[in-house]
């Protein structure tokens, strides 16, 4: 009797568990892997339905570990975060650009995000070749510098190492028609920076800064110093540099009066939610770390 | 509450018309330093402007800042010039190439850029330095960057362009640029007071020199040695 009640429990064992569980029991099981896996992350910002959803990263292009760890971090907080584009700041590709490193320091990097549609907006950094322009996945349409519009938020993508009459006059006579609710120029080079590696361009900052304060530019973001920095509204624009997507330049913010927040540990990226009058944002290390996080109120709508 | 103000223009409108001003205040202060003689002798030898005995230095430094500016139009008309000439060669090459779409594989971009720049050296076969710079286009930048690098910003400047990883490059006209090595940033202020180029070509500092550079390709069309002070 024991022995036919123990083959029946080893024949059920094997009957059941041989079965393939049904679609919604795989979801279940693996909504609560990604919940356990989540767990851990936490998110500052709203979520709420129909709100414009992006991320920010900059000087990625190293090919190295980190750089794909900061990448895993970043589809992990796609899972409860899901952002549908990313703004790249420059420094796309470091070294040599043949077409195996393109793989090596991008699509590879990001193959997830860019499987999911995930679309890239990139900008030239000092260490891109202009040839970059016409890379597919970069979304420059052939151009250094560019305009896209999401919603009610207008984005600028300039090209920060040769700001010359051209590309100023083109961005006058944008800028000048554009009656969008949020206009963010992002590019490689800071107007403003409290960092030793570099700190702020003042002759780019002599030259644009005039231009965003006529048009009304709301949120500027940029790379080039390998670290993250909040800067204090300068002349009401937010100034934002997120530099460390690829390389860190650890402990290199200084003090300065610039200095809203910073983080010079470790690499991060960002993420953006725009709501309405409001962007909320938060700045996560490579390890899942919130560094950084808060809510910009729309300067123009202030009034 | 932070607010917009419509900056006072003035600062920009002031940069836009600094570009053709540079020569003018350079050679103030030169005049400041030149004896009057000199000068005179100068202004003669062009032949254009005779100056009386009762004309005070001032007015004669006026005209001939207005003589100099025009005569720097001239360089810099010529200049651009060659520039054209350049891009019409580039272009006539470029058009011979099967055409790159906007959106291309990192394959393609390779390839086409390898195929633009062998058939765009051995359409320039034989150039060489001075070929569009030329001594007096030459003559015309150094005195703009000297003018530039001497001002208030001068520390930021060479910091900007001093800093870069620029060891490694080859002045090499009609060889590229080499691929791994950091660009310049060039600075913003500094390049509205230099001719202006077209889209395809772009200016790149390397230690004090200057390059012309061709975006598409990355070839280096010209150089001049010791643009900067």
């Amino acid at each position: 009797m024991r022995r036919f009640v123990f083959s029946l429990l080893i024949l059920s064992l094997v009957i059941f568990g041989s079965l393939p569980v049904s679609h919604g029991q795989s979801a279940a099981i693996g909504s609560k892997v990604a919940a356990r896996a989540n767990s851990s992350l936490k998110l500052t910002l709203p979520v709420k339905e129909g709100s414009l959803r992006f991320a920010v990263m900059g000087d990625t292009g190293s090919g190295t570990d980190k750089q794909r760890q900061v990448a895993n971090m970043m589809v992990q907080y796609r899972n409860i975060f899901p952002f549908d584009f990313v703004l790249m700041m420059g420094d796309n590709l470091y070294g040599s650009e043949s077409a195996k490193d393109f793989e090596t320091k991008f699509s590879d990097v990001y193959k997830v995000l860019l499987s999911d549609k995930v679309k890239f907006y990139a900008t030239l950094g000092n260490h891109d070749l202009p040839m970059q322009i016409n890379y597919a996945n970069f979304n420059m349409n052939g151009k250094e510098y560019y305009r896209f519009k999401k919603g009610n938020v207008a984005f600028y993508s300039l090209n920060s190492n040769y700001m010359d009459k051209k590309q100023l006059a083109w961005l006058e006579s944008e800028l000048a028609k554009d009656t969008s609710d949020w206009k963010i120029c992002f590019f490689h080079h800071p107007p403003y920076s409290s960092a030793k590696g570099h700190g702020s361009d003042q002759q780019l900052r002599e030259i644009v800064e005039p231009i965003f304060v006529k048009y009304g530019v709301n949120v500027v973001l940029t790379g080039h110093d390998h670290v993250y920095e909040r800067i204090k509204p300068q002349k009401g624009i937010y100034y934002f540099v997120s530099g460390a997507g690829g390389r860190l330049r650890e402990s290199d913010v200084q003090t300065s009066p610039l200095v809203e927040k910073s983080f010079d540990r470790d690499m991060h990226f960002m993420l953006f939610e725009v709501v309405g009058n409001q962007m909320y944002f938060q700045a996560i290390s490579r390890t899942g770390e919130t560094v950084d996080s808060g809510v910009l109120v729309n300067q123009r709508k202030q009034k | 509450m932070p607010e917009f103000r419509g900056l006072p223009e003035v600062r920009r409108e002031y940069q836009w018309l600094a570009s053709c001003l540079p020569f003018c205040s350079s050679m103030k202060h030169k005049i400041k330093r030149s004896a009057s003689l000199l000068l005179t002798t100068l202004v003669f030898s062009m032949g254009v402007l005779p100056i009386p005995s009762s004309v005070g230095i001032a007015q004669v430094q006026q005209k001939q800042n207005s003589q100099i500016c025009t005569m720097d139009k001239q360089t810099i008309s010529a200049f651009e010039n060659r520039v054209k000439n350049y891009v019409k060669l580039r272009n006539q090459v470029k058009a011979k190439l099967p055409k790159l779409s906007k959106s291309s594989t990192p394959e393609q971009l390779e390839s086409y850029r390898k195929s633009f720049e062998e058939s765009l050296r051995a359409a320039r076969v034989g150039a060489k330095r001075g070929d569009v710079f030329n001594t007096e286009g030459s003559d015309y930048i150094r005195r703009t960057l000297k003018s530039e690098f001497k001002g208030k910003d001068r520390a930021q400047l060479r910091e900007i362009v001093f800093d870069a990883q620029t060891q490694a490059v080859k002045l090499r006209v009609n060889y590229p640029y080499p691929e791994p090595t950091e660009l310049v940033e060039m600075p913003a202020t500094v390049l509205l007071n230099l001719p202006q180029l077209p889209k395809e070509i772009k200016y790149r500092f390397v230690g004090h020199h200057l390059l012309l550079v061709d975006r598409d390709n990355n070839l280096i069309i010209d150089y001049m040695l010791n643009a900067l002070p």
